[in-house]
């Protein structure tokens, strides 16, 4: 017996949604200014473009490996979400020129983690504070080379005043 | 004389495989398998099969462009 068109439909979208995984990093000064303002960045865009946001959460501040936009540390934020497919290369596209998003990684997973969904909602509890960024996450500017100086002081000795060893 | 050569790491089983998938997420455990300069150690040192040799090198990638793990030193 054949399914009915409807259904059919229906499973036909249930295949083409798909979950994924994104890994953003953050700037610490959007992270300062308000926690759930940075977490927005990141769910707004996904809304934006027609996901449906499964968990999100910070996954951690520390310094990184190599400075990325003169920034030397940056918060993590880890996301589940289902979307479909076409959507895929807008999201890449608002996060890489969002300044706040300093790098971001999308990756097709099977299923959302069981322990993801705990620690997603142990975050959106009351009790939990996001502790604030250190401030030393800005790159340090290099010094500035000191100039010569002027020709004129620089102190040249007068040959004339050398004893040369004679010859012979 | 010919230089005595460093015995093979031990191979690991598949069960062990699977306990320690490498993961991008997992830092401390992938950073496990780099190099003083940060290079990807081979699978005779890391003792990985094939299959999760190629798993480490993708995650350490991954790693590498989120910043988690440096590209050298």
């Amino acid at each position: 017996m054949e399914a009915s068109a409807p259904a059919q439909e229906e499973k036909k979208d249930l295949m083409k949604t798909k979950t994924y995984e994104s890994m953003v990093l953050l700037d610490n000064a959007l992270v300062r200014e308000d926690w759930k303002k940075a977490k927005a960045a990141v769910t707004d865009t996904l809304a934006k473009h027609g996901a449906t946001v499964l968990t999100c959460r910070r996954f951690d501040e520390k310094k990184l490996a190599y400075p990325v936009k003169g920034r030397n540390r940056g918060t993590f934020v880890l996301c589940y979400f289902s979307l479909e497919k076409e959507t895929m290369a807008d999201i890449r596209r608002d996060w890489e020129l969002n300044e706040k998003v300093l790098r971001s990684l999308i990756l097709r997973v099977e299923e959302v983690p069981a322990k993801e969904h705990e620690l997603a909602a142990a975050e959106d509890s009351a009790d939990f504070v996001v502790p604030a960024p250190p401030p030393d996450d800005m790159v340090e500017e290099e010094e500035p080379v000191a100039e010569a100086a002027p020709a004129d002081e620089i102190m040249v000795p007068d040959l004339n005043d050398i004893d040369l060893p004679s010859k012979g | 004389m010919a230089q005595q050569r460093r015995a093979p790491a031990p191979p690991i089983s598949g069960k062990y495989c699977e306990d320690h998938m490498p993961d991008y997420k997992d830092v401390e455990h992938i950073k496990k398998f780099l190099s003083a300069h940060g290079q990807i150690v081979s699978r005779k040192r890391s003792g990985y099969c094939t299959q999760c040799q190629k798993a480490l090198k993708l995650a350490i990638k991954r790693a590498r462009h989120m910043a988690l793990l440096p590209f050298v030193g």
